[in-house]
């Protein structure tokens, strides 16, 4: 499989500031890729130096194969792009933004037109015939997604696409995305990690202009799972609880209703020797031990927790 | 239809569908309307509620003719349509920076040149047919007014005025380009233009450069002999450079 987006080393500077720090990335053709990082963390700055808006101070940035240093039309012509605030001209039609959109392509009028259609349907915009400049924040984001698909692109990168939207529309655009799936590569940023969950198949986390991880997300939440044992014993929960509260490799203890110890740990090898030792010094019924999955909020919080406070 | 021709047509549909379409013809059109009356009737009226030593004073001077006319609407676009133009365009590139729609644009297969150089194109047509139009009005009004009106000084005038309407044009996108303030822009257009009218005073560079344009639609609206050749030759040159800096300056900002 090719490489859709590949990063080597991008450095970005402001004057001392500096946004990217050597960023290693590589998103394969026809997968839906989540950049996921805190705000502030360099998303925006990443997409738009591959979208030829800002350049790199250092390092190299290719994009279906095209250093985006030297990146002309041709190059333009397969992406689809939305900012996380579009701007739009509050004086158009959502129909005739579209058609300008597909203009810019040079796409002609009868496939233009049956794109229009589509796309309309698809940011719930049919039939709306009111000018932009009256739009709310979400069906801006919407029509925002559908101009960024008008010419039908290899590579669609997408900057926050749904933090403008209520449940219903961000709903709506993670299908539509997840329809894309084989057929476009989705690269899109985001801080909302349910979204990457439910959508990605690889996942890169930022975390102050350096990528922290990029892995396949089961890969990732089965490595940073194996950092988390579940424990359940039939009595002495409470107590058992605390006393592994108090334990070094024990960073984080979360009990439930049921009788069940979620512990995450520093160092699996020494929990698994020493929960079972504790459970027999208290004469407790160990009902069941295993390593837990995390979910990615956990490995997310876990990576970049430091940097937040 | 290509990515240039699309945004050429927008950048023309913009014009007519908001704020543009009123601002510059309707000025142009009220001076139009307004120019040859004022210029037949201000004396009249000055000496109606002048008194008897205003009307001393009027009895003096020549009566009004219809090169009064003409020079009246040569001033006003000497002075007030060319700081209007300078304001106006202050915001020709940077508003689209500001407001984001350059974005998605640029990111479409439309070059930043492309960009910059429709945007010249486009408004230095609409200038050209703004000012045709209110030249035709103030030519038609001031034969109704005066029953004479001879052609050749008025449309030199105005054509000598379009040029530097052009270059002034061309001078607002380069400094639209480089700065993201239109008040900013605007202020160092109007310095520019106080800097071209001073030059103007001397005589060699005022033959030969385009600095002869900031008072020779004055000199032809009345009637006399100015030669523009060179003024209006190298004005036009003078803009196309500006807009090629102004496409460069745009080629190196991240937006």
């Amino acid at each position: 499989m090719s490489a859709a987006v590949e990063i080597r080393r991008l450095t970005k500077t402001y004057g001392h500031k500096r946004a990217l720090d050597r960023v290693d990335l590589q998103v394969e053709e026809g997968s839906i890729f989540g950049f996921l990082g805190p705000n502030g963390a360099g998303k925006t700055t990443t997409l738009r130096i591959l979208t030829g808006l800002a350049r790199p101070t250092k390092g190299t940035v290719r994009v279906l194969g095209h250093d985006v240093a030297t990146a002309d039309n041709a190059v333009r012509a397969d992406i689809g792009f939305l900012p996380d605030v579009p701007g739009f001209y509050e004086w158009m039609t959502a129909e005739e933004f579209l058609h300008f959109a597909g203009g810019l392509f040079g796409i002609g009028r009868k496939v233009l037109d049956e794109r229009t259609g589509v796309l309309l349907e698809l940011a719930g915009l049919t039939g709306v015939t009111t000018r932009i400049g009256g739009y709310s924040r979400g069906m801006k984001q919407r029509l925002g997604v559908a101009q960024a698909l008008i010419n039908a692109p290899r590579l669609l990168m997408l900057d926050e696409p749904t933090s403008a939207l209520d449940p219903m529309g961000r709903k709506e655009v993670l299908d539509m995305l997840q329809s894309l799936r084989g057929r476009t590569t989705v690269f899109f940023s985001t801080h909302i990690l349910a979204d990457v969950e439910r959508i990605c198949d690889t996942v890169a986390i930022l975390d102050r202009g350096r990528v922290v991880v990029q892995a396949p997300i089961d890969e990732l939440k089965a490595r940073y799972g194996a950092e988390k044992v579940v424990i359940e014993v039939g009595e002495g929960a409470d107590e058992l609880a605390e006393a592994i509260g108090r334990m070094e490799w024990a960073t984080k203890v979360e009990r439930d209703t049921n009788g069940t110890i979620s512990v995450t740990v520093s160092d699996a090898g020494v929990a698994s020797r020493e929960v079972p030792a504790m459970v027999a010094a208290r004469k407790l019924p160990l009902l069941r031990m295993e390593a837990g999955e995390m979910g990615l909020e956990e490995v997310f919080v876990q990576l970049v927790g430091g940097g937040q406070q | 239809m290509n990515g240039f021709s699309a945004f050429v047509r927008k950048e023309a549909t913009e014009i007519v569908r908001t704020w543009r379409i009123w601002v510059l013809p309707g000025m142009l059109l009220m001076f139009a309307l307004t120019g040859p009356l004022l210029a037949k009737y201000t004396p009249e009226i000055i000496g109606a509620v002048g008194g008897s030593q205003a009307a001393a004073i009027l009895k003096a001077i020549p009566k009004p003719t219809y090169l009064d006319s003409y020079a009246q609407w040569a001033k006003n676009l000497t002075q007030i349509v060319l700081f209007a133009v300078i304001i106006i365009y202050g915001g020709l590139i940077s508003g689209e920076r500001k407001s984001g729609t350059a974005v998605l644009v640029l990111t479409k297969p439309v070059s930043r040149t492309a960009f910059v150089v429709a945007k010249a194109l486009v408004h230095s047509v609409f200038l050209a047919v703004a000012v045709t139009v209110g030249t035709l009005v103030t030519w038609g009004g001031t034969a109704l007014v005066f029953g004479k009106a001879a052609g050749g000084p008025l449309w030199s005038s105005a054509m000598a005025w379009l040029a530097f309407g052009v270059l002034f044009i061309a001078i607002m996108t380069l400094l639209s380009s480089l700065l993201g303030s239109q008040a900013g822009a605007a202020g160092i257009g109007l310095g520019v233009f106080a800097l071209i009218s001073i030059a103007g005073l001397w005589e060699p560079l005022a033959t030969y450069s385009p600095v002869g344009l900031a008072n020779a639609p004055m000199v032809l609206a009345a009637g006399k002999e100015s030669a523009i050749l060179w003024p209006v030759v190298t004005s036009l040159a003078l803009s196309c450079v500006l807009v090629a800096l102004a496409a460069w300056a745009f080629r190196t900002k991240e937006l």
